[in-house]
Order: structure tokens, then sequence, then C-alpha cells
């Protein structure tokens, strides 16, 4: 087998990067697009420099990166000025470590997994899961609640690739459905119901008696939880399911970015033409909201060929995750295409009103260095790991 | 590794299905629901801006401007655009309640559409608004026409005043706005239609803080329609010399028509009201002062107050007893020894006047002369003809909330005191006491019959090219002796304080008794006698006797009036 790199994942994440380019353009004026386009050639330069450097040095590195990392996040919540802390600011750039994070989390994670000989118990989630609680946490406090929870999917899902049974999985992650059914005392109660006849069936008096037990637990503490909770964060989840009720809120957002993409119609009003954007109806247009835009201008077209990009972008990560024979790697890859599949998903849910305002920016697309740094660099591991794989 | 190919089909099919899941969203937002959303987003950047229509001048009859527009500031508030510490500063600089914001608020369904939270602001207010207008967002200040009364309090009975339309008017009316004006009590009332016009509507582009970015030009705008003028028979002049003489009163309604055509020249009620405050929108206390005030400002005595109406009755009695052809003038009764026994009751006059006729009875206003002549032609003849005349109806001036007053039958009467009610009743009846209530504008349109020999016209405050008449059955002769009758009360009887000098004036004094404090003072007539140019009716509360009141005011006012009348004619001829 020839020694070569997987093209097709950067030409689509470069792609992707030029259409997001195009949408700060319209979106943003010149200044903040040539500032993007900077962060741009940085990226791909990272990109190219991270393919260059052999999958083994990454494994060894990882700790230390993610040790780096986490200090730095650690810094940023005890040191910087005011509240929210999620930028470290060096002279006329901003660095939002949370891209980082999720880069050197996934990067430790997979090391740390590619450890072990068998995950196939709780105990052995418990360490993965303080791996990545440990930034998690950090980004809850800073406080950035959308980009706190993408960690644990990734981590499910590298569990899950490692070779953890998805019933356990499910099991261990339980207490979290219900947490979420508390909301409603029937719901839970109905939750909880089918719950146990679920871990009875399942013959095993130990997930038995957890699966209970947490999530008995979990629904007792989650009322508590909720109340700690900041307002707008109360507010963001409150008004995914009435977005109707306060125009003027958080659900303004959702209107205002359904209105965006449906009226854009079949081909879109013209690349700047939106109305929307341009007369600023629409929130976070560059940022979180860009995919709105690129609804507005481009229409049905233009949302189907970007889409089919990402999806395209996701299958060539899953297909290198299958292929690759070192378990690392193959771990590594699995956890980027678990974030960049995630966050995508759950940015287009959120502009079409399908998912709750997370406030995670789109990969490749929104605007904003850091996010696209690491995301960038993610690729580059994912292209040496690409060249190498057959060589394991 | 068998199990990464089901892991990898899985996490496959995954995304498969959360692209198909995006896609047929899209479809379900761009192709099924597109035309909806285009709407919506027409509907976020495209707004309509109203321009208000001036109202209509309102002049009197000389071409002088009683009510026009005048340009004032107002603000307007976007609500999606303004945030609750914006919303306070601006109360403060204002000086209005924020409840009164949010009622405004409340009104307008589209948050997106201005909402004007106060009018006519002072310069200073202006300046402030003007000076912080970067911290104030969502705060707009623009002009439009507001009402004017140049006269202030003189004519606001007459003109009534315009304000802010309500919540529950605009829902039964679809032609008006929010924040638009609505004509209030009197002409602004009546002619509501006519001075209005109509709001012109132009489009405009906005951003999301509401902020105007350009124009439409796919829209039409609908042009402007100005309200029209109204020009009335009242005069200015007039009013003023009236409002001066009963300067000293603090109630009191005058009335002023021209009795040979109808026209009113003046219609002037007291206490007054500023009908300039309402343009600002009263707060609720202002306005509660206003309305639960016991002298009742608000309340246009002269068309919606019903009083006794005294001895002034008494030439219809004597009216319809001539008409009737039941007497003579040469008809005396028993003579007037000042006491006159109904069985056990003493009816009593103001004085002692011995053996009368009719028409002197008329001139010194006998109470014992009427008291047995009323109970001679009993009621039926007395109503028949004083219901011909225009008592116990509206007289059907162009002015809304007229009342009807009430004059009482046969029929009434034995419904409200039984079959035996007695000739007492009548006897007050024949005196304009008891149960007979007219309006100052009622009782000054039956006294044009004497001054136009039966012919009533229909009392009017808008110019007109035609005049209506009521043509009663009352024979001219029987007219002719009551007038006598009535220029004797002011040549030698108890009006000879309204006399005018050079003029032969008509007319009738009345003091009704009220249980509640001093008499009420009336006087009604018309000069000059022979061709009459105007009729006078002075009603003034608690004043004391009509003869030493009322009737020196409607003389001072009948010589205002015709002195003027004559050296304008005069100045013509020459």
């Amino acid at each position: 087998m020839p020694k070569r790199l997987d093209l097709d994942i950067i030409a689509a994440a470069i792609i992707l990067s030029l259409i997001g380019l195009a949408m700060i353009f319209s979106t943003a004026g010149s200044a903040i697009f040539f500032k993007q386009i900077i962060w741009f050639v940085i990226a791909v330069f990272m990109a190219f420099i991270f393919s260059k450097i052999s999958p083994r040095i990454w494994l060894n590195l990882a700790p230390f990166i993610y040790i780096g990392i986490m200090l730095l996040l650690f810094i940023l919540l005890f040191t910087h000025g005011a509240y929210p802390k999620r930028w470290f600011k060096l002279g006329a750039i901003s660095i939002q470590p949370s891209g980082f994070a999720k880069f050197a989390t996934i990067l430790f994670l997979a090391s740390f997994l590619a450890s072990r000989k068998k995950v196939k118990n709780f105990s052995d989630i418990l360490a993965p899961l303080v791996i990545v609680t440990i930034p998690a946490i950090l980004i809850f406090l800073e406080p950035d609640l959308g980009a706190a929870q993408i960690f644990f999917p990734i981590l499910i899902l590298m569990l899950y690739w490692t070779g953890m049974p998805a019933i356990k999985i499910f099991i261990f992650f339980s207490p979290i459905v219900s947490a979420a059914a508390s909301f409603s005392i029937y719901i839970w109660v109905a939750y909880f119901a089918a719950l146990t006849i679920f871990l009875f069936f399942h013959k095993q008096m130990s997930d038995f008696i957890y699966g209970l037990v947490s999530n008995f637990l979990a629904g007792l503490t989650m009322p508590v939880v909720w109340n700690s909770l900041r307002e707008y964060q109360q507010h963001r989840i409150i008004s995914f399911f009435s977005p109707w009720v306060d125009p003027r809120g958080i659900s303004w957002q959702i209107i205002q970015s359904k209105i965006a993409i449906g009226s854009g119609g079949l081909i879109g009003k013209g690349f700047l033409s939106g109305t929307q954007k341009k007369l600023e109806f629409l929130p976070a247009k560059h940022t979180d909201f860009i995919f709105s835009c690129l609804g507005e201008e481009f229409g049905l077209v233009g949302i189907i060929l970007t889409t089919l990009i990402f999806v395209y972008l996701l299958y060539r990560l899953l297909v290198l995750a299958k292929e690759t024979k070192n378990k690392f790697a193959s771990i590594f890859v699995s956890g980027v295409f678990a974030w960049i599949g995630y966050q995508t998903f759950l940015n287009i849910g959120m502009t079409m009103g399908l998912l709750p305002i997370t406030g995670v920016p789109l990969p490749f697309m929104s605007y904003g260095g850091s996010s696209l740094l690491a995301c960038f660099m993610a690729i580059g591991i994912c292209l040496t790991i690409s060249k190498s794989k057959f060589r394991y | 590794m068998d199990k990464n190919i089901t892991k990898f089909k899985l996490l496959r099919n995954i995304i498969v299905v959360a692209f198909v899941l995006i896609i047929l969203s899209t479809i379900r937002l761009q192709i099924i629901e597109g035309k909806k959303y285009y709407r919506l987003s027409d509907k976020n950047r495209i707004r309509q801006k109203r321009i208000p229509a001036p109202r209509g001048k309102i002049f009197d009859r000389n071409g002088i401007e009683i009510a026009n527009t005048r340009p004032g500031f107002y603000v307007s508030v976007i609500r999606t655009s303004i945030d609750k510490t914006t919303l306070k500063k601006i109360t403060r600089i204002l000086n209005i309640n924020e409840k009164t914001i949010e009622e405004k608020f409340r009104m307008e369904k589209n948050p997106y559409m201005p909402v004007k939270i106060a009018h006519d602001i002072s310069y200073k207010q202006l300046s402030t608004i003007e000076e912080n207008m970067d911290i104030l967002k969502g705060i707009e200040v623009g002009v439009e026409p507001l009402r004017n009364y140049p006269y202030g309090e003189l004519f606001c009975h007459l003109l009534g005043y315009v304000g802010e339309i309500t919540h529950a008017e605009i829902k039964s009316d679809g032609n008006y706005s929010i924040n638009a004006y609505i004509g209030r009590m009197g002409l602004e009332e009546y002619y509501e239609n006519h001075l209005k016009g109509t709001d012109g509507i132009e489009y405009i582009e906005v951003d999301a803080r509401g902020r105007e970015v350009g124009k439409i030009t796919e829209k039409r705008p609908t042009p402007i329609v100005y309200g029209k003028h109204l020009y009335t028979t009242i005069d200015l002049a007039l009013t003023e010399s009236v409002a001066v003489y009963l300067e000293n009163y603090e109630r009191a309604a005058c009335v002023c028509l021209n009795p040979q055509n109808g026209e009113v020249l003046v219609l002037y009620s007291k206490p007054r009201f500023d009908p300039n405050l309402f343009v600002h929108g009263l707060e609720k206390k202002e306005w509660q002062i206003l309305n639960n005030s016991p002298d009742a400002p608000l309340y246009n005595r002269a068309i919606m107050s019903c009083y006794p109406c005294g001895s002034t009755f008494k030439p219809f009695v004597a009216l319809a007893a001539l008409d009737s052809k039941m007497i003579t003038k040469e008809k005396c009764f028993t003579p007037c020894r000042g006491k006159y026994r109904l069985g056990r009751r003493i009816f009593k006059c103001w004085k002692t006047h011995g053996k009368l006729n009719l028409v002197n009875a008329i001139i010194y206003s006998c109470d014992i002369y009427f008291y047995q002549l009323g109970s001679y032609i009993g009621i039926d003849t007395l109503f028949s003809r004083a219901n011909d005349i225009g008592f116990g109806k509206r007289t059907l001036i162009d002015l809304p909330n007229e009342k009807s007053g009430f004059l009482p039958n046969r029929q009434w009467l034995e419904k409200q005191y039984g079959m035996n009610w007695t000739e007492g009743h009548m006897f007050n009846l024949s005196i304009g006491q008891g149960d007979l209530l007219v309006t100052p504008l009622q009782l000054a349109y039956a006294f044009t019959v004497f001054a136009n020999n039966g012919e009533i016209p229909i009392p009017h405050v808008k110019k007109r090219e035609k005049y209506d008449y009521h043509t009663t059955t009352i024979s001219k002769q029987a007219i002719e002796t009551v007038k006598q009758g009535l220029k004797g009360v002011v040549s030698f009887g108890t009006g000879t304080l309204a006399r005018v000098d050079n003029f032969e004036v008509c007319g009738k004094t009345g003091t009704v008794q009220n249980p509640h404090g001093e008499d009420h003072s009336l006087f009604v007539g018309f000069a000059p006698s022979d061709d009459p140019q105007i009729l006078v009716f002075v009603f003034v509360e608690n004043a004391g006797h009509g003869a030493s009141i009322a009737a020196p005011i409607a003389g001072k006012i009948m010589k205002s009036f015709l002195i003027q009348r004559n050296a304008v004619h005069h100045a013509k001829k020459t």
C-alpha cells in the first residue's frame, strides 16, 4: 500500500472554511473577514506542520499537552479579570482555550484508552470520566455551558469506539436521562419504571443496583442543580420548549434564525443580500448563526451542498478510524469525528430550532480563530494518521 | 476488527439519519413554509409609517380660527429595542408613569412598531432627550400636528376637545390606529369624520433596532388626506363679551341664536376647562379631578343640564290658552292677594298684584294668575301646545349629548302621582316649577316661536346655505298677543334692566326656587322686537332674581351685538 495523505479530509475542511470565510465577509464585513483569513492561513499551516509529525510522537506528547492546556484553563479562571472568562487577551488577538481543550482532551483520552487492555466495566469508565470532567468543569465555570457539555458525547463515543458495550455505556450515563426526566414527575416515574424492567432483564446484579441507585439520586438532586444554573442558562433551556412566548428574549434568536433560513427559499436571496442578516435581525450572525445566513443567502441549494461536505468529511474520518490499525490513532480519529460531528449537528439543529441554543460554533465556518485553529490541528493529526494507517 | 465494522456502520447510519433530518427540516422551512418565512422577513424589515393627517380647522362666523393645528414633538418607543434602564430614564425625563407606557404597549400588537408614549413634550425635555440620544436606544422623537385652541377655555364646551383613542375605541372602529386622536364632546365629536382626514401611509425599511434605513419603493404609499375645515355660525366677539359679563358667576349658561334662521351665535357654559390640556393626554388623577368635581366643568350646561325654567314658562302657558281659544287676552281670574288657597295648601305669589288681565299678568309675572290659568286650560291643552313648541324634545342641534328635558303629560302624572294627582301639580307646572325640566338651548329654541311668528328654525352651529324650520300650529294672533306682554316686561315690567337704548326688546324673567341654595336667575329675550336679530337666554345658577341678575346681563349681550352689527352695517353703507 502506498503512503499517502487522505487529501479528501483536508480538502473538505478547507472548502468548508472557504464557505465560512465568504459568509463571514457577507455578515461581518471586511475587517473581521481579513482577521479570519489570517487565522485560516495559520490554521492550514499548522495542519501541515502537524501532519508531518508521526502519530507515535503525538502519543508521547499527549499527557503534556493535556496538562498544559488544563493549566492554561486554570490560570484563565483564577487570574483573569471579569466574567465571562472565555478568552485570553494577548495584545490585539484573543484566544479561546476551550477549543484547544477539546483537542488536548481527545488526544490524551485516546492515548489513555489505547493503553488499556480492555474497557468493559464501570470501573474502566471512571478514569476517562475524570479526564473529561476536569476541562468540562473548568470551562463550565468560565461560564460556558455550551462548550463544557461537548466533552461528554465525545467521551461516550470514544468509549464506544474503544470497545465498551453500548448497554454498559447507557447504564452508566443513564442518571443524566433521569436528571432530564425529573422536570416532570410523571415522565420520571415512567422512565424509572421502564429502566427497572430493562435492568431486570439485563440480568446483572451490579448493573441493576448501580442503575437504580444512581438514577434515583440523579432524579432527586436535579432540581437543586437546576436552581444553581445561571438565569440565562435556565432561560435558554426553557425557551427551547416555548420559543414564541418571549419574542425579545432568547427565543427571539431562534425565531429570527428560522425566518432567515425559511425566507431563503430554494436558491436564497443572493450573496450579500440577506435582509435578516443585513438589518441585524439575526443575532450572532457571523459566529453561532452563520449557518442561518448561509440558508438565507444561498437557500436550500447552499444548505444541501454545505451539509453534504460536512457529511463527507465526517464519513472520511469514520473510514479513517475504521481502517487505521493503530489503536491510539483509531480512537483519536473517532474522538475528532465525535467532536466535529456533534458540534456540527448541534449548531445546525440550533439554527433550525430543532435543538436548544447552546452557543456552540459551527466547526470551520463560524468566526473565531481559536476554534478554527483547534479543528485544523486535529485534522493535521488525522492526516499524519492517514499517511501511516497501515504501518502498525 | 469485525466489531469495528458494526460500530462503523452504526455511526455511519447516524450521520446519514442526521443529514436526512437536516435536509428534511430545511425543506420544511425553505420550501413548504418558505413563503410564510419570507413574509415574516418582510414584516421584520418593512414598516408602515403613518403620517398623521392634520385635523381641519374650525372657524367662527367671521372666519377667525377658533381651533387649528400646531406642530408638537412626540416621543415614541419600539418595545423590542428598549431595555428596562432606558425605559426608566425616559420616564424620568418625561415625568410619566411606567404603567401608562405599559398600557400603551399592550395596545400595539406588533412589537416592532413604534408606540408614542408622550405627546407635545417641552423644549427642555426635547433637548434632554436629544443630548442623551446615544444612551437612549429605541427612543425616537418626531413632529406631529396637534390640535390647538387659540382661545383656550372660551369655547371648551362648544368645541369639545381631542384625546388619544382608547383600546376599546380602536376595537370598535377599525379606521383608527393606536396613538390616533379622536374628537370628544362638542363639535370635535359631532364632526369627527368631517374634521379628521385620513392618515397617509409610507413604507420604510427598518433594521432590527427599528431604525429607519431607507424607503421601500416596491409598495405604493397612501397619500395623506387633510381634514376638512369647519365653518361655524359662532360669533367670537360676542362670546368673549358673554364671558366677561358672566365673569363673576361660578355656574352659568348662555345661548344666543339668530331667531330668524337658527344660527347659534353663542353657546356658553361655566365652569370651564382648558381643552388644550387633553392634547398631552391627562394623567388619570387630573382626569378624575376634572370629572368628579362637584361643579362638573366638563358638562356643557347649555345643552346637557336640565333645569326648571320658572316664570319664563308663563308666556307659553298664556300662548297655549290663547291658541286653544279658551280665553281672550282680557280674561281675568280671582285677583292676586299674594296668596291663593287650594284645599289645605297655600300657594304664594311673590307680590300682591291685584286684578290683572293676561298681558299684565305676563308683564308683572303674577303667579296667582297663572296658577288659575293653568288649572283652567288643563294639562292636555298645555301639553299639546308646549310639546308642539319643543318642550320635552331635543332641538336636534348639531352637537352630541343634547338632553331632551322633560314635559309631563296626563299619563305620566297619573302614573307618578296616582289618579288623584291634584291641581297643585298643575299650579306648579304653570309657573315653570315642579316636574318640568328644560335645557337652556331648548328654552331659547322654544322662545323663537315669539321672535319668528311660529316658525322655529332648527338651531345649528355649522354654517348652512338652507335653513330647516319646525312650523308650529300656534295661531299668529295668539303669538302677537303674548308678544305684547313680552314687550311690556322689558319696557316697564319685571325685566326693565334688560332694556337696550334705541331698540325694543321682548323678554321674560325667571327665578327658579332652589332647595339647595340661592335661586337660579333666568332671562330670555330677543331684540329688536319687530325684526329680531338676536335671541338671548341667560341662566345663572344660585345668583338671585331673574330681574336683577340675568336680565341686565342679557341686556348687555343684546346691546353689544346690536351695536356691533349696526356699526358693521353702517360701515358697509358708507
